[in-house]
Formats: structure tokens, sequence, C-alpha cells
């Protein structure tokens, strides 16, 4: 009952943000050379100059000499999905960016649910196991492995991943979709062509009928097609892998800290004073405090991850939304750029919420 | 110990020491006393000292200036980029010690390529975070000392800031700034500040009720004097910390962008995710079996952000009053 | 070369003659701190005995070790960076220091450069041992509630844990006895309480028979009935029809096997309790056979694990429903017990909806919870307004005096002191100055700190303001990194003679029951027993290689 007004408040608290982060992005959009953001409708329709700056002001109403009705009506635009168009030879989808989005978007969001997921089943056994043995060898082990995952950038880690497991080069397993057949048809510029070669209608090359959702995963359950369901697990193994290091190097760490922390309370020694065993201890005193905090550290761990898929999603040329950013800012592409960004924003803004609303319901210090 | 009245007469009265001085003489202690962080540190000095030696004297590094940066390319200086003089890249040392780590796209060595971007990564690197963090930190303290409707706009406003992950941030800022190289820094500045104004904030408002700090209110030294005379040398041990772990994500995040193929780097201008990436040949060459192009210089990058984490995680051990004991 | 610890000393079996009612002897206990400002000898030789039955009283100014001293008894020390480096501490004739120095290391290069060698098979031991005595035979009641409750779970959870850790056998027992209670049962009952004419002895003895009978929750109605006539065979006849009532035909052989399963956990713990206690007296023919009985018993649990440790697992629901039950019936009457009002709804809440001193008194409830025989009070009122502090402090009178539980009561207020104890004991820096009864130490204190202190006590009339107590003593408790060499009190004694800080003065016994550590009465002294764990020589390589790979402190 309490928990539901809470939640309310909380969605009233971001309210502001959100029209900031419209502001925001706003703001960026004004001070970009008008010749960029008339550029894809020029693209479109081989208009001219005047023709497309027409055609700007009308459908987007974007005046660029009136910044304030200007915003009242990109405020209009983006509730009523007139997101600008993308369009371009190296773009990688042609048409209205909302619906681009709407493609890219859910596969973004399994992703990064996927990386949490398998982040968080590491981190708790394994925090849990290195925080209850501070400075032992497994400790230190994790320390340096949870460093390293601050550190090394994920692309990189991409590139040594794809080296380490794609088939042809036949170091470990086969699990790789690219690896052995026709593997050179495969690259381009620095990145893998998309995940599975996508229509210009947005839908990815398979034989499935429908697809509902825009994720490979489910559409292909839900068409009772386990091919393409096998075919888009190996296709997110990797992906995966990478961004949960990120993720799971900051859990670890944290997770670790508070249980060192929580060790060392007056509660655990009340615990042993009851004579409880010390593996009870453990798992019922003292991880139960440290993992309620690291509920906190999620919301801000699944900013880096947002930012990580950008990159990795390139590298794996997966069909998600920091995909569709990247691709579109090589080729100019603002109006997506700016969508994407928005997106971005919303998605952090609601994780957060989201995080926010598990922590309280989890923590009860917390009075809501 | 033994008195000996003989001695008493020849001791010196003890310097008086400076309580800050003493301080840092502690702090530094204890700093060398941990060992991973003196590793960390020693390392990122080195990686600067490289950088530095290369800015001023790059031919002792094998590395020749931006002009005529390609001159240690076998054969003389390509002016043109032409396909076919990419070569397989080739761990064969025989044009002397630059080749030590192999070649990459026109041929270059790795080696000396690594140590010439590393005057750019750790430059750039360097200037955003002091200007964005110098900002930051005075919009900070400014808006914890005035507190009320400044301090609540300068909260939503890196609310919204924090709202967008910066990577996304920095490809949409590129679009004012034009997609090169040095806009990267313009774009990473904005975007860096609202972090230091954060933590600066935080510790401004508990220092503002300390009492010496009232005191120095109650005996009428004006407000701009009180914010920096009394309360910005207080709140500056994060800040350290924060600002040494920044210059490595932001290194990291500058590769990024370079790795992202968004700004048109400048070929001449070699940077570590740009090497990486090799001119779009890095995950093809990697597929191949040719793995050092992608791996060696990330690997270099990796010994970087490692030890400057190491150091900043020292740092905060150090600075930390909580940790410190 | 390093030595190890000396934690030898008299068996109990010999001092077991000479006195029997000892509960918690104390021998020649050290404790220290190795810090990264060097050694905080925070116990030096402290020596006492908790006796059955008897209230023990430590006073002693902030930091004089009062807190430690009690945290040593239950092996609670913070470790790192605390330890306990030399002595024994025996509960109920059972050294639980045997062994201690074994398991651990303790190798100094310097104050400030310690490392501890741990041997993780040792401590695994160790810890199984302890925890089964904790809890169970002896009990604590810690200094600050607040911190001491773990934040995120229910007062309920936490007190039924403790309950559920030490009574699952006797909690099996009484839901069997309810389940297969028969009408003969009742009769005999409903006899043996007619034949008792005193009303509150009557209650008792009902109370008593519904715990025993697992059906607690008709208490009232028979003592309504019990009340309201006096014929016998409708008597018996009601009673067992509530008592039927109570049944609840669960299925007894989960519970019987759950018993035969907790009962053998005890009975190897008893034995693993006995087998140490006759290797440390060299016994080997007991030895011998405590080995042989561990091991059936091990062989016997093993077959039980799979029969019924492994069922619960996966039936986690239904094996553990009947006994959180009981579990939280009593936890209610705990909280009853401790004049906690609505104590149904504090089960439910987190400490942090409570009051101080409800947080305190479920503290008091928790460590009751498995009837210990002793009990460490660490300041146990502090935290309570005075009304509720005087029902705490009867409540522990009662339970001592109905249950014969020893007390070992720990304040900083003299006037409680003069109220709930039996014996004294008076503490600063480290050490034990004089101990005596409460009439004696009241009426006659000898060691001029002591007396300082009852100087200090206020005036009978103010006895319970707090922000009179023990202040009046010229200076501060010292440094117990470096203390005072000879007497610790010296630099702030009155009396001090010149021998004062050169020797240590020997706790000796002045008068019948009546012992004081200073010169002012007795020339002996203390001979000073330097720390032993001492310096690795920096020539002998194998040595400096294990400091080398013992694990650090003190960074
Ligand atoms: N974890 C620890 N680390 C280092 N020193 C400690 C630690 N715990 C206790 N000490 C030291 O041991 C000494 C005795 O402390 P203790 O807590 O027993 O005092 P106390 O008599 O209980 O005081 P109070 O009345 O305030 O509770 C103090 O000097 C303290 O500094
Ligand atoms: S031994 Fe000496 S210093 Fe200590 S209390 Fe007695 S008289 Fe005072
Ligand atoms: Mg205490």
């Amino acid at each position: 009952m309490e928990l539901r007004y809470f939640i309310l408040r909380r969605i009233l608290v971001i309210i502001p943000t959100i029209i900031g982060l419209t502001i925001l992005v706003f703001l960026i959009m004004w001070a970009i050379p008008f010749d960029q953001l008339i550029a894809p409708y020029i693209h479109q329709k081989g208009l001219s100059r005047a023709q497309a700056t027409l055609v700007v002001e009308q459908q987007l109403g974007f005046y660029k000499n009136d910044p304030v009705l200007t915003y009242l009506f990109y405020l209009r635009d983006l509730f009523s999905g007139n997101w600008g168009i993308m369009f371009g030879s190296a773009s990688p989808y042609n048409g209205p960016v909302i619906n681009a989005i709407e493609i890219f978007l859910p596969n973004t969001i399994q992703l990064a649910i996927g990386a949490v997921i398998v982040s968080m089943a590491i981190s708790i056994p394994v925090g849990t196991y290195i925080g209850s043995r501070p400075n032992s060898l497994g400790d230190q082990f994790g320390r340096v492995f949870s460093l390293a995952g601050y550190a090394m950038p994920g692309f990189w880690l991409a590139y040594l991943l794809i080296y380490l497991f794609a088939k042809n080069t036949g170091i470990l397993l086969p699990v790789v979709p690219w690896g052995g057949n026709g593997l050179n048809g495969y690259y381009s510029s620095g990145h893998l062509v998309p995940w599975i070669p996508i229509q210009v209608n947005g839908h990815p090359v398979s034989d499935l009928t429908s697809y509902p959702t825009h994720v490979l995963l489910i559409d292909s359950l839900l068409n009772g097609n386990i091919y393409w369901f096998t075919k888009a697990v190996e296709y997110l193994i990797l992906p995966v892998l990478t961004l949960t290091y990120g993720i799971l190097a900051g859990l670890l760490r944290f997770i670790r800290a508070g249980m060192v922390d929580s060790i060392n309370q007056e509660y655990v020694k009340t615990a042993r004073a009851k004579g409880v065993p010390e593996k009870t201890i453990i798992k019922r005193h003292v991880r139960k405090n440290a993992l309620i905090p690291t509920v906190t550290v999620l919301g801000l761990l699944v900013a880096g991850l947002l930012g990580g898929a950008v990159a990795v999603e390139f590298v794996f040329g997966y069909y998600g939304i920091g995909y569709l950013t990247v691709l579109s800012a090589e080729d100019l592409q603002v109006w997506a750029v700016m969508g994407t960004t928005i997106v971005f924003g919303i998605v952090l803004v609601i994780a957060n919420l989201v995080v926010d609303v598990v922590y309280a319901y989890l923590d009860p210090r917390i009075r809501y | 110990m033994v008195d000996v009245d003989a001695f008493k007469t020849e001791i010196a009265p003890p310097r008086k020491i400076h309580p800050k001085v003493e301080e840092m003489k502690t702090t530094g202690k204890l700093f060398l006393t941990n060992k991973l962080a003196l590793v960390g540190f020693t390392i990122t000095s080195f990686y600067f000292i490289l950088a530095i030696l290369d800015a001023i004297y790059p031919q002792y590094l094998g590395v020749a200036n931006d002009s005529t940066y390609l001159s240690w390319v076998p054969g003389g200086t390509p002016t043109t980029i032409q396909p076919s003089q990419l070569l397989s890249p080739s761990l064969t040392p025989a044009g002397g010690w630059m080749f030590i780590l192999g070649t990459t796209f026109y041929n270059m060595p790795i080696f000396p390529a690594m140590l010439a971007a590393l005057k750019f990564d750790l430059g750039y690197s360097l200037a955003i975070v002091m200007i964005g963090g110098g900002i930051g930190v005075v919009i900070g303290v400014i808006s914890g000392y005035m507190g009320g409707i400044v301090d609540e706009v300068m909260m939503r406003v890196t609310d919204i800031f924090f709202s967008v992950p910066f990577l996304v941030l920095a490809i949409a800022f590129l679009f004012v700034f034009g997609h090169v190289l040095s806009s990267v820094v313009y774009a990473l500045i904005i975007i860096w500040w609202p972090i230091y104004a954060r933590l600066t904030r935080g510790q401004a408002l508990s220092t503002k009720a300390m009492n010496y700090v009232e005191s120095a209110r109650a005996a009428g030294s004006s407000k701009l004097r009180n914010i920096f005379v009394h309360v910005l040398p207080n709140v500056l041990s994060p800040v350290y910390v924060q600002f040494s772990l920044d210059l490595g994500t932001i290194v990291l995040i500058f590769s990024t962008l370079d790795f992202l193929g968004i700004v048109n780097g400048n070929p001449n201008v070699p940077e570590l995710g740009s090497l990486i990436v090799a001119q779009g040949n890095g995950l093809s060459w990697l597929i191949a079996g040719y793995w050092w192009p992608a791996i060696i210089p990330g690997i270099f990058l990796l010994i970087f952000t490692i030890s400057i984490n190491l150091m900043g995680d020292g740092l905060r051990d150090v600075l930390d009053p909580k940790l410190r004991r | 070369m390093f030595l190890t610890p000396n934690l030898g000393g008299k068996r109990l079996a010999e001092i077991n003659k000479e006195n029997i009612q000892v509960r918690v002897r104390v021998d020649n206990l050290r404790t220290r701190f190795f810090t990264s400002k060097g050694i905080v000898k925070a116990i030096d030789n402290l020596s006492l005995n908790l006796l059955e039955g008897e209230t023990y009283g430590i006073v002693g100014e902030s930091g004089s070790g009062k807190s430690v001293t009690a945290t040593s008894i239950m092996d609670l020390i913070p470790d790192p960076p605390g330890r306990i480096t030399r002595g024994s501490i025996f509960i109920d004739g059972f050294n639980i220091l045997s062994g201690y120095d074994k398991h651990v290391r303790i190798i100094a290069k310097s104050e400030t450069n310690v490392k501890f060698r741990r041997r993780k098979r040792l401590i695994r031991k160790h810890n199984y041992i302890i925890s089964g005595i904790r809890g169970k035979k002896i009990a604590m009641v810690f200094q600050e509630p607040f911190l001491s409750l773990n934040p995120v779970l229910t007062i309920g959870e936490q007190i039924e844990e403790a309950i559920l850790l030490h009574s699952r056998v006797s909690i099996a027992n009484s839901i069997i006895r309810r389940e297969t209670m028969a009408r003969k049962d009742v009769e005999k009952f409903v006899e043996g309480i007619l034949a008792q004419p005193d009303i509150s002895t009557r209650k008792k003895m009902i109370n008593r028979w519904v715990n025993e009978f697992g059906v607690p929750d008709i208490e009232r109605s028979l003592n309504d009935l019990f009340e309201n006539s006096t014929d016998d065979s409708f008597i018996t006849e009601e009673a067992f029809a509530l008592a039927e009532a109570e049944k609840t035909g669960i299925n007894l052989d989960q519970i019987y096997t759950a018993r035969g399963y907790f009962d053998l956990l005890d009975r190897l713990h008893e034995t693993n309790l006995q087998l140490i206690e006759a290797e440390a007296t060299g016994n080997e023919e007991a030895v011998q056979r405590f080995r042989d009985e561990e091991h059936e018993l091990k062989s016997a649990l093993f077959k039980e694990y799979f029969s019924y440790s492994i069922q619960r697992r996966f039936l986690k629901r239904v094996y553990e429903k009947p006994f959180k039950d009981v579990a939280r019936r009593r936890a209610i009457e705990l909280l009853d017990l401790v004049n906690i009002a609505g104590s149904e709804r504090v089960l439910d809440s987190y400490p942090h909806e409570l009051s101080g001193g409800m947080q305190q008194r479920s503290m008091i409830a928790m460590a009751l919870s498995s009837n210990p025989r002793i009990l460490i009070a660490d300041e146990p009122t502090t935290s309570l307004d005075v009304t509720t502090q005087a029902q705490i402090l009867e409540l522990f009178k009662d339970i001592s005096r109905e249950s014969n539980m020893s007390i070992l009561f720990i304040t900083h207020d003299l006037a409680v002191v003069a109220e709930m104890c039996n014996r004294v004991g008076v503490m600063y820096g480290g050490n034990l100055v004089e101990e005596g009864t409460v009439s004696s130490m009241f009426k006659d204190a000898k060691h001029p700190y002591t007396t300082g202190l009852m100087n200090s006590i206020p005036r009978a009339e103010r006895r319970f303001d707090k922000s009179q107590r023990l202040e009046s003593i010229p200076g501060t408790v010292p440094n117990l990194i470096t203390p005072p060499s000879g007497c610790r009190f010296h630099p702030r004694c009155k009396f001090k003679m010149d021998i004062c800080s050169e020797k240590k003065p020997k706790l000796v016994e002045i008068e019948q029951g009546h012992k004081v550590a200073c010169f002012l009465y007795s020339d002996e002294i203390e001979e000073e027993i330097p720390d032993d764990f001492y310096v690795v020589p920096k020539n002998e390589e194998t040595e400096e290689k294990l400091f080398n790979e013992a694990e650090g402190v003190t960074q």
C-alpha cells in the first residue's frame, strides 16, 4: 500500500529530469548546423536545400530563428512519434527514426537484462565467497579480476573474445556463428555486419512470418521456430558475456566491500554469541546486509552498461540501439542520433526508478 | 631509555612543523606502505614521462612529430593512403628495435606508434579532467555553499547530465562541434563537470557546517573569500581521487570514440583506439589470426588504466578519513 | 624462533574437587589488539571465578577493559585485530581455549608489525566447538542494542533463530507429546495439580505442563478451569477435550526423524567436547573411547543426513513449519517475560522500528531464549528509563534465583551493583585491582582507585542520576598501548610510593573473600611476564619466510 505511494512519488520526481533531458537534447539540436539537420531529407528525395528546409520546418516545426516555438513543437513531435527520418546509403535503416528505435531498442534491452542477470548470478556467490575470506588467495584474484574489468575497454574485450572463440582460429569453443564459413564476407570497417542481416523493412532475414516484439529470441518462440531460437541464443552469447564483465567487476567489488564491512558489525557478534554456525552467519546475517546496498550501485552500473552496449553492439554487429547510434553517427544521421540519445536517457531514468523501488522494497529501513 | 644529563643539552628543540605539512607527511607515508598503489603510481608516472618526452623530443623515442610521423615506415614516407600498401603485419624485428612488437597498417611499427599515441591520449585526458573538473569544482563549491535555489538548480542540471550515458552524450555533442578529434575534448569537458560538481557540493555542505567556517563568517569575511579560502581547500581530497580515476576513464572513452570511427581521425595522429581498430582492419586481421595489431595496443592501454585505478584506490584509502586508521 | 603463547593451566577437573560450583573460571587471561599504532594491552593477566547462581559485577571507568573481558569469555574478540594471547577460560569445566594457540600463530617483528599465521582446518574445528557452547551454555547481552541487532531481520526472526538453534530436540519432544497425549497423561496431571493447594505453585505447574506437552495455547483455559471447579472427573474431561483440540494430526514420522537427527548432532558435539577434554588430560583410554564414539555418531549422522537433511532441503516449508510455530510461541512468551507490550507486533517489526528500551529488552529475550546457565550482561540497562531499568533488574534477579543462573554483570553504575550483585570486581587499565563481596566493598573499600569510585557515588536520593557517575578521580584512563609501568594506577594515585612505578602489585586476598592489588596492603609483586610471541630474528631465514607468508594485519 505504502510502496505504491512511494512509486507514485518517485515517478513524479523523474518528470522534471525528463523535461530537462528534452531541453538538453533540444539545445544540442539547436546548436547543430542547419545543413546537417536537413541532409537526410535532401538525401531521401533529392530535394533542393530550400525545399528541404521547408519540409523540416513544416513537418517537424523546426524554425531555426525561434527557439521557444521550436521547443514546443519538438515536445509535440516527441509525443506524437514524429522523430524525423534517417536516410542514407550507409545508414542501418531507412525510414522514420521512431520505427528504427522500435525495432532496435528491444534488442538492447534484451542484451542489458541478459548481462545483468548473468553478472548477478556470478557475482553474488563469488562475492560472498571472497568477501567472507578477505585477503585470501581467491580474494586477491577476485580483486585483480574486478580491477581489470574496470580498466578494460569493452570493445577490446570483444575483440579478445572473438579471437579466443571464433571457429577458424580454432582456439576454444566453436560457439560463435561466424567462424568457419565465409568469414571474410562478414565484417566491414572494424565491425561485423548486422547481427542477422536486416531487410529494408527492418526485419531480420529469417524464415519467421511475423516479428511482434522485434526480439528474435522471443519471436522465434512465438512462431514455434526452434532453429531460429537456437540461432538467437548463439548470437547472444558473446555480446552478453562481454557486457557482463563490466558490471560483474563493479558488483563484485561492491559486494566484497559490503561483506567485509558487514562482517565486522556488532550484529554479527550477536549472531555468534547465539551460537549460529559460521556458514549460516555468512549466508543469513552478513550476505543479506551486503546485498541490499548493492542494489543502489546497480543504477550506476546500468548507466555504464548502456554506454558499454554502444561499443559492444558495434563490434558484434548486434542489432541494438547502440549499433543504430554509432552507424547513424558515422553517417551523420542527426535525427537518429538525437532520437537515440533521448531514448537512452529515458531508459536510464526508468532503470534508476526501478532500482530505487526495488531498494525500497528490499531494505526495511527505508521509510517510504 | 636511559637519561643522561650530558645528552640533554645537545638535543635541539623539535622543529615546528606546519600541521598541513605534517598531515601531508603521514599521507605520503601511508601511501608508500600500500604496495599496489605504489606500483600503480610508478607505472602511471612512467606513462606520463613517456608522453612528455615524446611531446618534447619525439626523435629520442623513434617517434617523429605529427607532420612526418610516418617517417619510420619502411621505404620512406607514404603521402597517400593506398590500400595496396597494406601489408600483412609481421612480428619480425627486421627493421630494428622499433619493430619489436610487429607492425600494423602501412606496415607501420606498433611500438613507436603506441608511444606517439600516448601523447594525445594522456594530453587530451589531462586537459578534459583539469578543465571539466575545475569548472565542476567551482560550481559545486559555490552551489553547496550558497544552498537554496542555486543549489537546487545545479542539482537538477547535473541530474540531467547523469541521465544519459557519457558515450552517447558525447556522440550527440560531436554533431555540434564537428567530427574531429579535438572536438571530443570540448564535448567531454561539457559532459564531465557535473561529476565534480556533485562531489564537491556534498563536501562543501558538510564543511560549511564546521566551526571554523562559521566563525569566519561571523567575523565578517566575505562570501567569496569564505568559499575559496575556507571551504575549497577542505573539499579537495575526494576530488583528487576522482581526478586520478577519471584520467583512466577518459582515456577509455576517448579511445572508444576513436575506435567507433565517429571522429574522422587524422590518420597522421595515432591514437590507441584507432590503433586497435587498425584503420578498420583490426577485426578481420584478428579473425584471420593476426592478433597483434589489435591486442598489443589494447594491453598497453589496459596496463595504464589498471595502474591508474590502483593508484586511485590507494589514494582513496589514504585520503578517506573513514578508512584511515 | 618464536614461542607459542602459553595457554596451559590446571584442568578444571582438579579444581572442581576444591570448589564444585565454579561456572566460569578465567585464569591469567591476556588479550591484545594489534593495531597500526601499536599493541593495545587491553587485558593483562586477569583471573576471576563466576560461581553458580551468583551475580558478579564488574565496574570500572570507560576503557578499562570490561567489555573486552566479557567478549573474551565468549571468545568473540574481533580477530583481526584482537587475539587472546594467554590464559584459559573454563566454561562449565571445558577450556574453550584449549588448542586455541595451535590454530593461530602470532609472529611479531615489532609492535606495529605483527602477522598472524592461521590454520584453516583447526579454526573450523574451533568454530564448531565454540558455536555449540555459545548461546546454549553461555549467553551475552551486548552494550549497544541498536548496533547489535541485525537491521534486515525482524526481531522475531532473530529470536526464533536462537531458539531453533539449540532447542530442536525439546521442541520435537513437545510436539510428539502433544500428538500422542493419552487420557492417562491428563489424569495424572490433573491429580498432581489438585494435590497442590497453593494457587501460584499451581499456575507454575500448569505452565510447565503446557510447555512440556506443547499446548501453550490452552494455559489460560486450564487456569480458569482449575479456579472454577474442583470436581476432578469434570476437570479431566474438560482438560482432555481442550488438549485434544490442540492436536494437529501432523505426520509424526517426520518429527521423529528430525528429533533423531538433531539429537545425534547434539551428542556429536558433546562427544567432541569430551574428546578434547580427554586429549588435554592425556587420558589415552578415554581418548580412544571418545574417538570411537565420535566415529560411530558420524556414520549414523551420515545416514540420517540422507533421510532427513536432504529431504528437508527440498521440502523446507513442510519440515520447518511445526518447529517454527513452536519457536514463535516461545518467542512471544520470552517477549512477555521481558515486559514488552504487544509482543506479537514487536516480533514482526524490524529493529529500527523499536525504541532503544525495546531493542534492549529484545536482546535480553534473545539471550534468555535457550535457558543458558550463564549470562553475561554488558551494561544491559544503560538505554532504559528508570522504571524499565528497575523492572529488568528485577527480572535478572528472578531468573538468577529461580533457575540458578550465574550472571556476569558489567556496569558503570555502582548503585545498580549494590542492588544486584553478590560480588564485585573493580577493573583498571586491563587489570582487576580489587575484588570482594558487595558489602565488604561498599563498607570497606581498600584500593585507592576503588575508594575514589566510592566517593563518587551519588547520594541515595539521586542514585539514578547518570551524569553523576565515577567522575571525581583526577586524570584520565591510561593509554593501553603504552600503559604506565608498575601499578597502572600510579600516575593518578594519591598514595603513590616509589615501588609503585617500578613493580606491579599482585592481587592478594587480604581478608576473607576480599582481594586487593596495591602495595599499601601487601608487598607481593606480580611477575610481569613479557608477551612471548615476539620478534623474528633477522638471520633465521625460515622464520623470515614464515613471517612473509603469514597474513598481515597491521597494514
Ligand atoms: N577492536 C578494538 N581494536 C583496538 N582496541 C580495542 C578494540 N576494542 C577495544 N579496544 C581497546 O580495549 C580497551 C578496553 O575497551 P573496553 O571496550 O573493554 O572498555 P569498557 O571498559 O567496556 O568501556 P565502556 O565502559 O566505555 O564500555 C580500550 O582501550 C579500547 O581502546
Ligand atoms: S600500588 Fe601504589 S600507585 Fe598503585 S594504587 Fe596502590 S598505592 Fe596507589
Ligand atoms: Mg564496554
